[in-house]
């Protein structure tokens, strides 16, 4: 008895993983898929090298830390005196002096002993990037790499942990509301309609006035916002088709319990479609806290939000192109993280739905 | 259906009252209060701070405070705003909702009328090389940080290039002589851009059932030349002709915003247009119009984009809830003073009249809204109505 048990074990173990290998096989055909998931997997390799780094010894945590670390980028400036009318020989224009490596003697009021000709000493932050700091330095002399590689930890974490709570609850709440109907789904309905009803952002809002909002506590909030909003509604809809197959009528006649219909039968088919969710809504919470943090109201030390509130508050976002390394970087980060993330979760969408499958 | 109106009527109505008193306490939950600032006033009498919360009735014990809001909003009476104080919450509300529905509205019919043609190119060019790029630009710009993309255009097209203005909605130097105020514009604009658009679509219906395409095609450019002459003739006579310049202040103000918020939100309806109608091709009825000879471009256009249509109305109406929501973010960056402002900024003032003013009147709008998707729904897809009658 125990023999055939083990051989059924066995069998079942083996077709698990058959269907694993044959449904990779479907997604690594889907060519934007792999696209997102070689993205997905390059900010998950930052987001592990920065411990790695410190850990090892070959980043100082003094100069390489995201948030207290400071590098003393010293520079030998000429002093040079600006013509009053443009254009002169050397300068076309008001916006090109003093040109890179010069500064102007009017602005020197904290050196006054200084002559035209002489050379400054000064440090100059944010520096642009050098070989010591691959994307140079923010307006503090901190590494902006470090700060990317921190941003994807925290994003990986947010993005993650709040996706997975929301979906659990709206999947277990959607499963319920279709099978048991009614009152229940009538309940169901109308608290998601409540959560939708509120202003997503002006309830942020309101909630990080009642509190400091760390990391942790704002996945959960997105979660359960999410979890039991909109989502309840789509996952009900796609557990009232699991709910008519004739599986669920047998189990019924064998006398399954109402839970076990529930749990064994209806809930493992309404699972891919909950996963592709998942990855979707992975997106919406990496925005989310960027925008949350871009208006200034987490209380996280580093985030890419964060990156670019700086460099907004600071005035960098208007001076152009001159200082890419805070500008660029981080909102791209944040865009080809959800990006990915999105991609991914359309290859899998082609694996678990065979109808938009090209064959 | 009847009966399921009534009763899901009497849910909405429950489910509001729940709302209003819990939004309310979630507001008086929020550490201090409006008036706050006038505990740091040094100049002030002591009790002045405790004489002005007893004027507007904050002494009261919250309990007490709930039960008269819940009672006067249901007589109609929202109170009054504490930071504008003779302004009631419904007269700002009146002032800033024309500047966001025109703004919005604008936007939100232009992203959809092109998302849902590249959505329509980009299922029928399934596998092809420029399916691959235009859906990689179109997942850029859906999941594009748009905070920083916003101000990123702002930099380049205000700033840089100085095409645009950088923010508001107006040169305030221009209308220093103006006999009217901003809102007479936008309401003016708001109806000329409606009726525009319901000239279009009645023109698109009615060319609808013709055969030819070279006809049809020369009808629609007609109605669009009519639209057109009509339209001059409209701004260059009579009232309009002197407010015309006042209008074309605000139009000057707006390209930009819709430019940016319409970057952005047209690849949402693109992509879930490419969804739906890949799934639709696979169906039989296509095959079967393929095996009548039809050509691609019909089968393309009248029966497979069609049903594919269905989704991107739903959600079409879904975003027009989140009008207002949505706005937050974009008038914030384009200091655009409409609702979404208006919403930020009774929320961080705690001026909790206007505040639950606001989120009342998206709350109701959200509501109705879902009730409208879920019977325009049964109606629209033949297949759910014989199922919820069966």
């Amino acid at each position: 008895m125990s023999n055939t048990l083990k051989e059924q074990e066995e069998l079942q173990k083996q077709l698990r993983k058959e269907a694993i290998r044959k449904n990779w096989k479907l997604f690594s055909q889907s060519k934007l898929g792999m696209i997102g998931l070689y993205i997905v997997a390059f900010f998950l390799f930052l987001a592990l090298l920065q411990p790695f780094l410190f850990i090892t010894g070959i980043w100082n945590p003094a100069i390489y830390d995201p948030v207290v670390g400071y590098d003393k980028i010293s520079a030998n400036l000429l002093v040079i005196e600006c013509p009053k009318e443009y254009p002169s020989e050397k300068y076309e224009s008001y916006e090109d002096c003093p040109g890179p490596g010069e500064v102007n003697i009017k602005k020197l009021y904290m050196a006054p002993d200084l002559e035209v000709g002489d050379y400054y000493d000064t440090f100059i932050q944010p520096a642009p990037p050098s070989r010591t700091h691959l994307l140079g330095t923010d307006s503090l002399g901190r590494d902006v790499f470090s700060q990317i590689m921190e941003g994807s930890q925290v994003a990986f974490v947010l993005g993650l942990l709040s996706a997975t709570l929301g979906v659990g609850i709206s999947t277990i709440l959607g499963t319920i509301a279709a099978f048991f109907g009614g009152r229940v789904d009538a309940y169901l309905m109308r608290q998601s309609d409540l959560v939708l009803m509120l202003p997503s952002l002006p309830l942020l809002f309101i909630i990080s006035a009642f509190a400091e909002l760390k990391v942790w506590h704002l996945a959960i909030v997105l979660g359960v916002l999410g979890g039991l909003g909109g989502s309840v509604i789509t996952i009900k809809s796609q557990a009232l088709q699991v709910k008519v197959k004739p599986y669920v009528d047998s189990a019924r006649i064998t006398g399954g319990s109402k839970w076990q219909i529930l749990f064994q039968h209806i809930l493992p088919n309404v699972a891919p479609l909950a996963l592709l969710f998942m990855v979707f809504s992975v997106t919406g919470a990496i925005a989310s806290e960027s925008v949350l943090s871009f208006l200034g109201l987490l209380n996280i030390d580093m985030s890419w939000g964060i990156m670019i509130y700086l460099s907004q508050t600071d005035g960098f976002i208007f001076s152009g192109l001159d200082f890419w390394w805070l500008i660029l970087p981080a909102g791209l980060a944040v865009t080809f993280l959800a990006g990915g993330f999105y991609l991914v979760g359309r290859g899998l969408d082609e694996v678990f739905n065979p109808r938009l499958r090209k064959r | 259906m009847a009966e399921y109106i009534i009763r899901r009527t009497l849910q909405m109505i429950v489910v509001f009252f729940i709302f209003l008193v819990s939004s309310y306490l979630l507001f008086n939950a929020i550490p201090g209060n409006a008036f706050s600032n006038l505990l740091l006033n040094p100049d002030l009498p002591p009790d002045a701070y405790e004489k002005v919360l007893a004027t507007y009735g904050l002494d009261k014990p919250i309990m007490e405070r709930v039960q008269l809001y819940v009672v006067n909003f249901f007589k109609g009476d929202f109170g009054y705003s504490y930071k504008y104080y003779p302004k009631t919450p419904i007269e700002l509300i009146a002032e800033r909702l024309p500047r966001t529905l025109m703004l919005f509205a604008i936007v939100n019919i232009v992203a959809f009328y092109t998302g849902f043609l590249v959505g329509k190119v980009l299922a029928w060019r399934r596998g092809s090389k420029s399916e691959t790029w235009i859906t990689v630009t179109s997942v850029f710009s859906y999941t594009v940080f748009y905070p920083w993309f916003a101000l990123m255009m702002l930099w380049f097209f205000g700033y840089k290039m100085g095409w645009f203005p950088i923010g508001k909605f107006l040169y305030p130097e221009k209308w220093y002589t103006a006999p009217w105020d901003s809102d007479v514009i936008f309401v003016l604009m708001i109806k000329f851009t409606a009726i525009i658009s319901i000239i279009q679509f009645i023109a698109y219906i009615m060319t609808r059932g013709i055969e030819s395409l070279s006809q049809r095609r020369n009808l629609r450019f007609a109605s669009l030349l009519t639209i057109a002459v009509g339209s001059y003739f409209f701004w260059n006579t009579g009232d309009a002709l002197t407010k015309k310049p006042y209008a074309a202040d605000i139009a000057y103000h707006m390209i930009l915003p819709v430019i940016v918020v319409t970057i952005v939100a047209f690849a949402g309806t693109a992509l879930l247009t490419r969804t739906t109608m890949v799934e639709v091709i696979k169906e039989d009825y296509i095959l079967t119009a393929r095996a009548k000879g039809l050509s691609q471009k019909r089968i393309r256009d009248r029966h497979a984009a069609r049903t594919a249509l269905l989704p991107v109305v739903t959600s079409f109406i879904f975003t027009i809830v989140t009008i207002i929501d949505g706005s937050v973010l974009t008038e914030t960056i384009f200091s655009w003073p409409g609702m979404g402002q208006l919403l930020l900024q009774s929320v961080l003032e705690e001026d909790i009249p206007v505040a639950m003013a606001t989120f009342s009147f998206v709350g109701v709008f959200a509501l109705i809204a879902h009730l409208v998707a879920d019977i325009s729904y049964s109606y629209l897809d033949p297949r759910i109505r014989i199922k919820s009658q069966g």
